[in-house]
């Protein structure tokens, strides 16, 4: 082809191009939706698998890896099993671990948000967001009895209560960091209020109520109720500021 | 020397044998012999852990510390033969002996195409353990020669994953125009069409999905790294979804796999003590991540996890953490008093713990008023409870001295073992003594 010379040329050659572009977007567009619809297929025929075959695929270990492959790959959970009758009646089969295993999952995942503390009610949605195929719903007794399993493993994950809601904790005090944030807040005027915890450390209500009284359990923090605007007030003699005006005024 | 007979294994740190890229490991027997009558020079293999895998025999000592460990590539194997069911062998250890080929010089020759063949017999006497099972899945690996599959198929997996990545058209936009656009369309579609049918070929049963396992594991990898790459110039609803799946991958990728899981089935009556030398090895990378501590609960979602549809039970995790005691391991389990359990490094131990501690309580600060939980907490970086934790083994070890007043709970550096007890009244003008003194009459 001879290109032609002038503005018509050009402007023929532009719209060219434009042309060109507009299909190869179009390609694009149609190859990304066709990828998802086989990556759909993919995954749901991975789920049925993992569920149907469960046994068969443990036998064999060579299949297995290439198995688990493909899920990791993919993005499939492979634990998958049924409640079934045996499971919801006595709580025996693989089921209550695998719930718990996905349950401490979630909690770390979520941990750099929420400090280890999340909500039963939220966990439990994103529980059964992740198995979405499955036939029967998750439910929050289903979460109460998987984590009740992991007590064998210490008592560093539990379910407390905050006013009326139900909180999971999955950090234990002695790893809990959230107490250092509070300390480092109270130093500078030895006090602190949940208010004030929540607004300077954007924490859930739920959060700073739990570190602050897990706080007063160690015995590092005082409760002031007495002051004229009614806000309980948690003091912290152990704070270093505090302790030197003390040692300055004997 | 032994050595040089056959190949020695690399062993990690808890004694368990490093496999090779896709080797997978299949089952394993306790208290092993490996004898061979035909060979002068054949080491001295007695009563150790043979691990069978798709690639070798690996034979471990059971007293790991000297580390003697040698392999038998299945390559080298000539003839497996079968069991002699004999009025005699009820009453002996039972045996398996198998063929194999090796050069003139006495070494195993990785081809299997030796010169000569020696007889190796592998006398079985751990009890409990199924030999039957055994000896067909030896039979089976021997004859799926997976480690002549194995090389070729990563080479050109990668390849045909590269090829087909480069092949994206309109990245450069003069290829497009050489081959011509319907060309490039009808072959994208074709592309198309194989995949739609190797899927729905793949995962018509079981047995399908077996056989076309590796490429479905290619193609998995293939359309992670599209949706992982690309993409991101997609405007529109469809965003949040896939934020969300691209999300969900992501995730995954932080799970390490465990290719070749302990399990009951492959372990046996090893199944607790070579769980407990996997999750050594484990526990590793995930607590150099956690600081040197990590929540026991935490490690067994990680554990699980890696292990993908082998879940083992809390029980069993437990288990294999009380071993640790028993093996030469960089690890160990411990209890705090509030019952909570955790997993930390032996090296992070105390003693890197108490010299700082030492240090905070030497500063002319702590020596005139103490030290709190709560400083130490500052200092050590660690949380409160942790801290009083540590302040209190370190008042039992004789590091510190505790004072109990309104102030609260505070600690001071043990100035005890400084008075020399045959001169009481003798005042040392060195050491912390000294400091100590020092600061409490300046402040006075």
């Amino acid at each position: 082809m001879r290109r032609r010379p002038g503005i018509g040329g050009l402007q023929n050659a532009a719209a060219a191009r434009d042309q060109y572009r507009a299909l190869g977007q179009n390609v694009a567009q149609i190859r990304t939706d066709l990828m998802k619809e086989q990556l759909a297929t993919f995954k749901s025929q991975l789920e049925d698998f993992a569920r149907k075959h469960k046994n068969d695929i443990r036998k064999n270990p060579a299949f297995r890896s290439q198995f688990h492959d493909m899920c990791t790959k993919v993005g499939v959970d492979p634990l998958a099993s049924n409640k079934g009758f045996w499971a919801e009646l006595l709580g025996i089969g693989d089921f209550y671990y695998e719930l718990g295993v996905q349950i401490v999952d979630i909690c770390l995942a979520t941990r750099p948000h929420n400090g280890g503390l999340i909500n039963l009610q939220e966990l439990c949605n994103l529980l059964r967001r992740r198995r979405k195929n499955d036939r029967e719903a998750v439910s929050e007794d289903d979460c109460l009895r998987a984590i009740s399993k992991l007590k064998v493993l210490g008592n560093g994950f539990e379910v407390i209560s905050v006013g009326k809601r139900k909180l999971v904790r999955s950090v234990p005090t002695e790893l809990n960091k959230d107490h250092n944030e509070i300390l480092e807040l109270a130093q500078s005027q030895g006090f602190v209020t949940v208010d004030e915890v929540e607004r300077r450390l954007s924490w859930t209500s739920g959060r700073a109520i739990d570190a602050l009284d897990t706080l007063l359990d160690e015995g590092l923090a005082m409760i002031d109720d007495g002051h004229k605007d009614g806000i309980r007030r948690y003091w912290f003699p152990c704070v270093s500021s505090i302790s030197t005006l003390v040692g300055a005024d004997t | 020397m032994a050595g040089n007979w056959l190949e020695a294994v690399e062993l990690t740190s808890s004694g368990r044998p490093v496999l090779l890229p896709s080797e997978i490991e299949c089952s394993l027997l306790s208290a092993v012999d490996l004898e061979c009558e035909d060979l002068p020079n054949f080491p001295n293999l007695k009563s150790g852990i043979l691990t069978l895998t798709t690639h070798r025999l690996l034979w471990v000592s059971d007293s790991s510390s000297q580390g003697a460990s040698s392999a038998i590539p299945l390559a080298s194997i000539s003839h497996i033969f079968s069991a002699k069911k004999s009025l005699k062998s009820i009453f002996a250890s039972p045996r398996i002996r198998f063929q194999l080929s090796v050069s003139p010089d006495g070494r195993v020759s990785n081809s299997g195409s030796g010169s000569r063949s020696v007889v190796v017999t592998m006398v079985v006497r751990g009890k409990g353990a199924d030999l039957d099972v055994f000896l067909t899945k030896f039979w089976d690996n021997w004859r799926g020669r997976a480690w002549e599959t194995g090389n070729a198929d990563v080479t050109s997996g990668s390849e045909s994953v590269s090829g087909s990545t480069s092949s994206g058209l309109y990245t450069k936009e003069g290829t497009v125009r050489m081959v011509g656009v319907s060309g490039i369309l009808r072959k994208e579609q074709e592309m198309w069409e194989t995949t739609d049918k190797s899927l729905q070929d793949a995962f018509q049963d079981l047995n399908a999905l077996m056989s076309k396992a590796k490429e479905m594991v290619m193609l998995a990898e293939k359309m992670r790294q599209k949706l992982l790459s690309g993409s991101t110039s997609q405007p529109g609803a469809a965003e949040d979804e896939e934020l969300g799946s691209k999300q969900e991958m992501q995730d995954w990728l932080l799970s390490v796999g465990i290719i070749s899981p302990v399990t009951k089935e492959s372990a046996g009556a090893l199944y607790h003590q070579q769980l407990s030398r996997q999750l050594a090895d484990f526990v590793r990378l995930p607590l150099e991540r956690a600081g040197g501590m990590i929540n026991l609960i935490d490690i067994y979602c990680l554990f699980n996890r890696a292990r993908g549809t082998e879940l083992i039970s809390p029980e069993d995790l437990l288990q294999a953490c009380f071993l640790w005691e028993k093996f030469d391991v960089p690890v160990m389990l411990r209890k705090f008093d509030s019952g909570v359990m955790v997993i930390q490094n032996k090296s992070h131990s105390d003693e890197e713990i108490f010299a700082r501690i030492k240090t905070l309580a030497t500063k002319p600060d702590a020596l005139r008023t103490g030290i709190s939980a709560s400083d130490a907490a500052i200092t050590l970086g660690v949380a409160p409870g942790m801290a009083k934790e540590h302040l209190l083994t370190a008042e039992s070890k004789g590091f510190l001295c505790r004072d109990i007043s309104p102030d609260g709970f505070r600690f001071y550096i043990n100035l005890f073992p400084e008075i020399d007890p045959n001169n009481v009244y003798l005042v040392k003008d060195y050491g912390v003594y000294d400091t100590w003194l020092k600061v409490a009459s300046a402040s006075r």
